[in-house]
């Protein structure tokens, strides 16, 4: 450890271990990344799932905690009742092919977690229900949690070395925090999708006043912003980012206001133009599409991701709610 | 350099979640047997060259849909501009079999004023003794909608090629007889790329835009 995390570390446990924890300063500390070590509980507090106040959290925890496996009691074995056995279905399905290549996921047990936090986050919400690109939400937040119990690597970590209670409360914490972050986009997955639509429309709009080049790149072979940018909105880039950059992307989104249902889109803008000279190179539609679809971000780790947010965040000063007068 | 082909068409592969859509479009355009694959979200694209006849290429955009019905009004823009579609059941299940009719009578809404030519697929022919759907059912449904019926295994690469080899010739047959034609502002059959004379004045283009960089 450098010198400079050591301080930041400490900077953060002292945060944490306050009477009442500033969450403006612990936001402001954890936009550029929160280390490892720390994460998890910072993670729970700036979701809004723990109480700034320290005396207040193990009492909510273990009410919320209460709480979750009070609903697993009352509904989940209504999952094979006519009403909600599509719903069940088909995330029974989704599980084994969630982030299929990290053993992990793999688990029988860590599969029956996932689909509990799932159903019973999608009985709770009919209006949008289970859509696919949900399972994917859990995940940061099911590994960050894990990340606390787990010396060595997470991904690869067989889970029935811990006990029943720990993995009840990893659980738990990854349903609330995962519904908080609903909370903010639940439009992406009501009827007709509104969210994603007027997103992808914005980031069409964004695009188009920073890199006309590239916006009229796109009208000239005829590729439109939904045809790959519906993916981006709808799994909030985790198909386009190796799981830990996906993680540090959340530091930074739970410190924004708004972060995943509007900062996302800056990301998503930034994003695009990171492959400019590429996405320029390109000159037919399938190639474009083919790019688009597969941009290889597969070595990529903090430094992009700092690079690319820092990127986003220069864009949405500049571009906020800016008037037509920008439009070049 | 893009390759010599008559005519591009753009197909669409519809069907339940889980019948196997993307592992057959895998199969197809790149050879290979994907064992795990992240459910589809919207819409995915591929693309392949097929040669119908010694010399004739024709070039496949191939849109790969999700089958979960929230994802319907995004994938239902793309039935508008497919000329051929894939539409495959899962013959170890049942019900995708049974969804067939809600299949058919939902892209037919909204690709009017055009047609789709489709093919009925019944997918994963490798597990037979799971088997759900008998042939003989499959091929009678097919009949009672126009549709030619095939089998096919995306792991033991059954009939894979047929399936989107069979479908091309057919739309080509259409084409040529005038059935089928290009219309402005659809996208579903485009004519091919004329070699030579274009070949070399894009070339031109191509080095001129580089030099002004």
């Amino acid at each position: 450890m450098t010198v400079r995390e050591k301080t930041r570390l400490e900077k953060f446990r002292q945060l944490l271990s306050s009477h009442n924890t500033d969450l403006d300063e612990l936001r402001k500390c954890s936009w550029p990344g929160v280390p490892r070590e720390v994460r998890p509980i910072t993670w729970r507090l700036l979701s809004g799932y723990l109480p700034a106040n320290t005396e207040r959290r193990k009492l909510t925890l273990q009410r919320k905690r209460e709480e979750y496996f009070g609903f697993i009691e009352q509904y989940y074995d209504s999952r094979n009742e006519e009403h909600h056995q599509d719903t069940y279905r088909q995330i029974h399905i989704d599980i084994p092919r969630t982030n299929p290549l990290i053993p992990l996921f793999q688990q029988p047990l860590v599969q029956e977690i996932f689909e509990r936090i799932l159903f019973i986050w999608a009985i709770r919400h009919p209006a949008s229900g289970y859509v696919q690109g949900i399972n994917d939400l859990v995940t940061p937040f099911f590994v960050v949690f894990l990340s606390e119990h787990v010396e060595e690597d997470v991904e690869n970590f067989d889970v029935t070395n811990l006990s029943q209670d720990v993995l009840r409360s990893i659980e738990a914490d990854s349903f609330w925090c995962m519904s908080k972050l609903l909370d903010g986009i639940q439009d992406n997955y009501t009827f007709a999708q509104p969210g994603i639509q007027k997103k992808v429309k914005a980031l069409e709009e964004l695009v188009s006043r920073i890199d006309e080049q590239v916006h009229n790149h796109f009208r000239r072979y005829e590729v439109e912003y939904l045809q790959f940018a519906f993916r981006w909105m709808n799994n909030l880039l985790m198909r386009e980012l190796p799981l830990r950059c996906t993680i540090r992307l959340w530091d930074t989104y739970q410190s924004e206001p708004e972060g995943f249902s509007h900062f996302h889109l800056y990301v998503c803008a930034a994003f695009l133009i990171k492959w400019r000279k590429e996405i320029l190179d390109e000159e037919d539609f399938q190639g474009l599409l083919m790019l688009l679809q597969n941009l290889p971000t597969i070595h990529w780790g903090n430094e992009e991701i700092g690079l690319l947010l820092a990127e986003a965040y220069r864009l949405k000063y500049m571009f906020a709610d800016a008037p037509n007068h920008y439009r070049r | 350099m893009e390759a010599i082909w008559l005519y591009q068409f753009r197909l669409i592969v519809i069907g339940d979640s889980t019948v196997g859509k993307s592992c057959l479009i895998r199969r197809f355009t790149e050879g290979r047997f994907a064992q795990v694959s992240d459910p589809t979200v919207g819409v995915d694209f591929f693309s392949r060259l097929v040669e119908i006849e010694p010399g004739k290429r024709i070039k496949l955009q191939i849109w790969d849909t999700a089958g979960q019905e929230r994802f319907r009004s995004i994938t239902r823009a793309y039935y508008r501009n497919s000329v051929g579609g894939l539409l495959l059941f899962d013959i170890t299940n049942r019900r995708s079999f049974q969804n067939v009719h809600e299949w058919l009578k939902e892209t037919k809404v909204h690709v009017q004023p055009y047609q789709i030519v489709f093919v009925l697929v019944g997918h994963k022919c490798d597990l037979d003794t799971q088997r759900q759907v008998t042939r003989h059912e499959a091929e009678k449904l097919a009949a009672a909608y126009g549709m030619k019926y095939i089998e096919t295994s995306a792991r033991d690469a059954i009939n894979v090629e047929k399936a989107f080899t069979d479908l091309t010739k057919d739309i080509y047959e259409l084409v040529k007889r005038g059935d089928i034609s290009i219309q402005e502002g659809w996208e579903g059959v485009k004519s091919g790329f004329v070699p030579n004379v274009v070949h070399s004045s894009e070339e031109v283009v191509k080095s001129e835009r580089r030099c002004l960089c």
